[in-house]
């Protein structure tokens, strides 16, 4: 199980298969340059590969005001 | 994904320059542009002093630490919006960056100044989004005057300047055209306003708050959900999506031929600013916008 946690906000999500960023990102519905993806203190590419006991995070970036 | 410099394993991927970067390789990029920026646009040196508008968000944080990492003369100005909780944590946020980095810091609250954003919202039947800004506005103008600051830098980056751009182009408002741009001159009781953050955009200023372990603030204002530059943003994002480098050349285009015939136009119609009759900031009426704000909202405390 992958789980992820959306910034701003702090809903937690988790999904049992998923195999890389991009398909993390198209299952939340967000473009790569609209939000950052962190594991451990990194930035992830789209094109990285996500496994099994990943906590990730999903941080929006546009400001709402 | 690798590094376009080094090779490394990127973090960073911008499909606007069609590349990618690593950690230490994407701040060296970062650093380049702000550089950039405030060279092209002669917007200061290293012997001004700067006075940089702090909200407590990512951009205008990741400013003044670049700011200051490049050895530029910088101080903090946060405006106290004075609502409950929200103003609160921001103050707060930019009290502990500008501590642990120790930077200068200056604040205005507008509680003191009787222009509280709350009882603003109570007093004023306009959208309380634009009179805030006006307010800021004013208050960054003044501070930025009154302690001799050479320029007044925001943090707007490249997505907020082709929001702000659109908006005013669907409008066709000629004087907004005319005077929008990364770096205004000081004339007629105006600081110099500047912007080296325009050439970056909102996700790169993102990644380099993370990447720099800047803790910002990140709840949005209690009173802006539907503000229309929002949704401007997410329109701009898909075309950005399509069509990659559509903002900076929608952004740039406008600077180099959009704007001088604006700026003619503008001439022909502009405006006559005199000094407010209380204040001293420049109006086009007797008392400034925020000098009739502040009379409105002692009037209902009155009432």
């Amino acid at each position: 199980m992958i789980t992820v946690r959306l910034e701003p906000g702090g809903e937690v999500k988790t999904f049992d298969r998923l195999n890389t960023v991009h398909q993390l990102l198209n299952r939340l519905g967000l473009r790569f340059t609209e939000a950052l993806v962190i594991r451990d203190g990194r930035l992830l590419t789209q094109d990285l590969k996500l496994k099994q006991g990943d906590a990730i995070t999903v941080r929006v970036v546009t400001s709402a005001g | 994904m690798k590094c376009r410099r080094c090779k490394a394993e990127a973090e960073v991927a911008l499909p606007s320059h069609n590349t990618a970067f690593c950690r230490d390789c994407f701040l060296l990029y970062f650093s380049r542009q702000v550089d950039h920026a405030i060279r092209r646009h002669a917007m200061f040196t290293r012997v001004d002093r700067v006075l940089v508008a702090l909200s407590g968000g990512k951009d205008s944080l990741s400013l003044m630490l670049e700011l200051a990492n490049l050895g530029y003369s910088a101080t903090g100005l946060h405006v106290d919006l004075g609502i409950p909780v929200s103003s609160e944590r921001a103050r707060k946020r930019v009290e502990d960056f500008c501590a642990m980095h120790g930077l200068d810091l200056k604040v205005v609250e507008l509680a003191a100044e009787g222009l509280a954003i709350p009882e603003v919202k109570e007093a004023v039947y306009r959208p309380v989004c634009s009179i805030c800004g006006k307010i800021k506005r004013h208050y960054f103008n003044r501070m930025a005057l009154e302690g001799g600051y050479t320029a007044l830098a925001t943090g707007h980056n490249l997505d907020d300047e082709v929001a702000r751009l659109f908006a005013n182009t669907l409008r066709w408002d000629e004087a907004y055209l005319s005077d929008q741009g990364p770096c205004l001159p000081d004339e007629g009781g105006f600081a110099r306003k500047v912007k080296p953050l325009y050439r970056l955009s909102e996700f790169e200023t993102a990644a380099y708050a993370f990447l720099r372990g800047i803790e910002h603030h990140k709840d949005a204002c209690p009173y802006s959900p539907g503000a229309s530059f929002t949704s401007h943003k997410k329109l701009w994002g898909e075309l950005e999506w399509k069509s990659p480098g559509s903002k900076v050349s929608f952004y740039e285009g406008f600077l180099e031929r959009g704007r001088p015939a604006f700026a003619d136009r503008d001439r022909e119609k502009g405006f006559e600013l005199r000094p407010c009759a209380s204040c001293g900031s420049p109006t086009s009426q007797e008392l400034c916008g925020v000098c009739r704000v502040r009379a409105a909202v002692a009037e209902r405390r009155g009432g």
